[in-house]
C-alpha cells in the first residue's frame, strides 16, 4: 500500500465523515465548522489530484472567506441548537429520503457500470503509465499554473469576462441587499 | 491483471467519493429546515462537483475541468454572499430562519 | 519526501525542527518585547530573574503550566478547548513553506532548508494562514462571554477585510517575478539592481535588485495588511482592552492563553518571513552572490560538505539578521503608535489600501507590458 492509496483512503473517510456531521449536526455552528473541514479536505483531494493552484484557491475562496461567512453570521444569528432541525412529516420525509437513495444508486451503479467502457479505456495499464509518465514531465515547476492561465485567458476568456460582470452586479446587490432594510412587508 | 479495488486508485474512486458527497448534499438540502444549513449543504454539492472535475481534468490530461473548478468556486462564492445577505435581512426583520416559515410570505 | 529512509528521517526531523524554533521563538520575542516596551517607555522592564532578566522566560514559562484550568461555567467545551489548538495549526503549517537558506548537499543528497518545496507557495502560504479565522471565532463563540464574541466578530471581519490588500499586493510582486514559487522569487532578486526596458539593459552597481526597488507601494500595502492580519497594535481592535476587556481570548488563562499567544508571533513571524521574501531578497546578501559565498568557504577547506554547510549557514545568518529586524519593527510599532477606532480601520482596509492595491497591480501589469 503506498502512501498515495493510504492518503486517497484517508481523505475520503474524512471528506464523508465531515460531510455527513454538517447534515446530522443539530446546532448549525458545529454544521458550518465541519463543512469548513471537508472544504479543507477537499484541498487536500485537489493537491493529491496535482491541482495545487486549484487547491490553493479552494482553501483561500472556500474554507477562508465563504465559510468564515457563514459562521460569522451564524455567530451574529446566535442560533442555537434548533428544537426540529429536520423537516417533520412521515410521507414527505419517506419520498425525500427515497428519491436521495434512489439518486445515490443511480449515480455510484452508473459510474461503477461505464467502468468497462470510457473510463475502462483510460484505466488500462499502459496508457495509464503512459499519462503518469506524461504528467510527470509536465508538473515541473510552475508549468500547470501557467498552462491554466493561458487556458483561462484565451479558449475561456468569454466565460471569464462574464464572470467579472456577474461579480460586479453580485457585490452591488448583496450590498444594496444589506442596507434595504428588509422583505417587501411592513413592520406591524 | 486483476486490478484490486483498494490499491488501484482510478478515476472511478474519485467519482464515487463526488457521488456521495453530492448525495449528501442532496440530503441536506431536503432534510434540514434551517435556510442556512441549507446554504451550506449546496456548497457542499458544488464541491463534490468540483471533486469530479478535477479528477477528470487529471485522468484526461485536460486543464479545462481545473477552469470549470475555477468557475464554480466564483459562482459558489457570488451564491453564498447573496444568500447569506437574504438571509440576514430576512432573519433582520423576522427573527426566523426556518424554512417552513417561508411558505407563509406572500408577495 | 525523499528517495531512501536515510533522507526521509532526515526530511522528518527537519519539520520537527522548524516547528520546534518557530515555538521557542516565541518565549525570546516576549521578552524583547517586554524589555524593548520598557525601553521604549523609559522603564525597566522584567530585570530580577536571571542575568537582564533572562531567565524570566522560564519562570513565565512554569507560571503558564501550572495555572488552574479553567474554563467559564456557560462555555461550549468542545470548541473552547480546541480553539487554542487550532490556533497553532495555520502559523505552524504556513511557516514550514518559509525557505530558509541555501539547500544543504551532502555526499548526494540534497536538503532544503524549508519544510516543503511547493510551486504555488505563495497561494499555499495564503491560503493556509486564511484558516486562522476560525481560531478566533471558535474561541469567541466557545468562550459564551459577549466580550469574547465581540472580539471575535470584530477579529475575524477585520481579517477577512485586510486579506483581500494583503492578496492583491502580492499580485504585483508575483507579475514581476513572474512566479508563485519563493525559492525562484529568491534567485530572482540576487546580484545588482538590473532590468531590461524597451531592449537596454539598466543596472546600477549599487542598489541590490530587491523586489522593494521595483514595488515600494505593494510592499507598504503588504506590511500594513500583515499588522492586521496579526491582529497587532495599531489593529489589535480584536482585543482593545479599552472596550471589549480582551477579545476573544477574554476567558482563557494560563496555557490555553501561551496557545494564542503562540499562534499569534507565529503569524508575526510568517508575516516578517513574507516580507523579507518578497521584497527585501530573501536569504540573499546583497552585493554578493551564493557564488561568491561558495568560493570564499571554498578557501577555507577542501570538503564538498563543509563548504555547503558553510554557505547554507552564512545564508541562514542573513536571513536571520533580516528576520529578526522585521520582528522588532512589529514590537517597535506596537509600542509606538495608537489603536485605530473600528471606523477607521475598515476605511483604511477598503477604501484605502484595496483601490492603492488594485491599482498597483493595474500599473505593474501595463508597465510589464510596455516595457517588455
Amino acid at each position: 500500500m503506498t502512501s498515495d492509496v493510504f492518503l486517497f483512503w484517508f481523505l475520503a473517510l474524512l471528506i464523508i465523515g465531515s460531510g455527513l456531521a454538517v447534515l446530522l449536526f443539530t446546532n448549525p455552528i458545529y454544521s458550518a465548522l465541519s463543512l469548513a473541514m471537508t472544504m479543507v479536505g477537499v484541498a487536500a483531494v485537489f493537491i493529491t489530484l496535482q491541482a495545487f493552484f486549484i487547491a490553493g484557491v479552494q482553501l483561500i475562496v472556500y474554507a477562508g472567506a465563504v465559510m468564515v461567512l457563514f459562521v460569522m453570521v451564524l455567530m451574529l444569528f446566535d442560533i442555537k441548537a434548533e428544537v426540529q432541525a429536520f423537516s417533520s412529516g412521515k410521507i414527505s420525509g419517506a419520498i425525500k429520503l427515497i428519491s436521495v437513495g434512489l439518486l445515490s444508486g443511480l449515480i455510484v451503479g452508473g459510474i461503477i457500470m461505464s467502468q468497462k467502457s470510457f473510463v475502462g479505456e483510460m484505466t488500462k495499464d499502459a496508457v495509464h503509465m503512459a499519462e503518469i509518465q506524461k504528467l510527470k514531465k509536465s508538473t515541473s515547476p510552475d508549468a500547470s499554473s501557467k498552462e491554466l492561465g493561458m487556458v483561462l485567458f484565451s479558449k475561456h476568456i468569454f466565460g471569464f469576462e462574464a464572470l467579472g460582470v456577474l461579480l460586479t452586479v453580485i457585490a452591488v446587490g448583496t450590498v444594496a441587499l444589506a442596507r434595504s432594510r428588509g422583505g417587501t412587508h411592513h413592520a406591524k | 491483471m486483476q486490478s484490486n479495488m483498494f490499491t488501484d486508485i482510478s478515476l472511478n474512486h474519485y467519482l464515487v467519493l463526488s457521488s456521495i458527497l453530492f448525495v449528501i448534499g442532496m440530503a441536506g438540502v431536503l432534510l434540514r429546515r434551517n435556510v442556512i444549513v441549507i446554504l451550506m449543504s449546496i456548497e457542499l454539492m458544488l464541491n463534490a462537483v468540483n471533486i469530479s472535475f478535477i479528477a477528470f481534468s487529471k485522468y484526461t490530461q485536460n486543464v479545462d475541468g481545473q477552469i470549470m473548478v475555477f468557475f464554480v468556486m466564483t459562482i459558489a462564492a457570488a451564491e453564498a454572499a447573496v444568500g447569506l445577505a437574504l438571509a440576514v435581512t430576512i432573519f433582520k426583520r423576522f427573527k426566523e430562519v426556518n424554512i417552513k416559515f417561508f411558505e407563509h410570505l406572500r408577495g | 519526501m525523499g528517495q531512501d529512509v536515510f533522507e526521509i528521517t532526515i526530511n522528518c526531523i527537519k519539520l520537527v525542527l522548524i516547528f520546534l524554533m518557530m515555538v521557542q521563538a516565541v518565549p525570546v520575542l516576549v521578552w524583547i518585547e517586554r524589555r524593548g516596551s520598557a525601553f521604549i517607555q523609559n522603564r525597566f522592564g522584567p530585570n530580577r530573574v536571571g542575568p537582564l532578566g533572562l531567565m524570566q522566560l522560564l519562570a513565565d514559562a512554569v507560571k503558564f503550566l501550572t495555572k488552574e484550568d479553567f474554563a467559564p461555567d456557560k462555555a461550549i467545551r468542545p470548541l473552547f478547548y480546541a480553539a487554542p489548538i487550532f490556533a497553532l495549526i495555520p502559523a505552524t503549517l504556513a511557516f514550514a513553506a518559509i525557505p530558509m537558506s541555501v539547500p544543504l548537499e551532502i555526499g548526494g543528497y540534497v536538503f532544503k532548508i524549508q519544510g516543503y518545496d511547493m510551486n504555488v507557495g505563495i497561494v499555499y502560504v495564503l491560503g493556509v494562514s486564511s484558516l486562522a479565522a476560525y481560531t478566533i471565532l471558535m474561541a469567541g463563540w466557545g468562550s459564551a462571554s459577549k466580550f469574547s464574541l465581540l472580539g471575535a466578530l470584530r477579529a475575524s471581519a477585520q481579517v477577512i477585510s485586510y486579506e483581500l490588500a494583503l492578496g492583491l499586493s502580492i499580485v504585483g510582486v508575483i507579475l514581476l517575478f513572474g512566479t508563485f514559487n519563493l525559492t525562484e522569487m529568491i534567485h530572482a532578486q540576487q546580484g545588482p539592481l538590473s532590468f531590461k526596458a524597451f531592449g537596454h539593459t539598466i543596472s546600477s552597481a549599487y542598489i541590490p535588485n530587491w523586489g522593494i526597488f521595483y514595488q515600494p507601494l505593494a510592499a507598504i500595502i503588504f506590511f500594513a495588511a500583515t499588522f492586521a492580519e496579526s491582529n497587532r497594535l495599531p489593529f489589535d481592535l480584536a482585543e482593545g482592552e479599552a472596550e471589549i476587556v480582551a477579545g476573544f481570548h477574554t476567558e482563557y488563562g494560563g496555557f490555553k492563553m501561551l496557545m494564542f499567544f503562540i499562534g499569534e508571533y507565529g503569524h508575526m513571524m510568517l508575516g516578517s518571513a513574507l516580507m523579507i521574501i518578497f521584497f527585501f531578497g530573501g536569504y540573499g546578501i546583497p552585493w554578493v552572490s551564493v557564488e561568491d559565498v561558495r568560493q570564499w568557504a571554498g578557501g577555507l577547506t577542501d570538503s564538498a560538505a563543509t563548504i555547503s554547510v558553510i554557505t547554507t549557514l552564512v545564508h541562514f545568518l542573513s536571513f536571520m539578521i533580516k528576520f529578526v529586524l522585521f520582528l522588532w519593527i512589529f514590537i517597535w510599532v506596537r509600542w509606538t503608535l495608537p489603536r485605530f477606532r473600528y471606523d477607521q480601520l475598515m476605511d483604511l482596509g477598503w477604501k484605502t489600501m484595496l483601490p492603492w492595491a488594485l491599482g498597483n497591480t493595474i500599473l505593474t501589469a501595463l508597465v510589464i507590458f510596455l516595457v517588455s
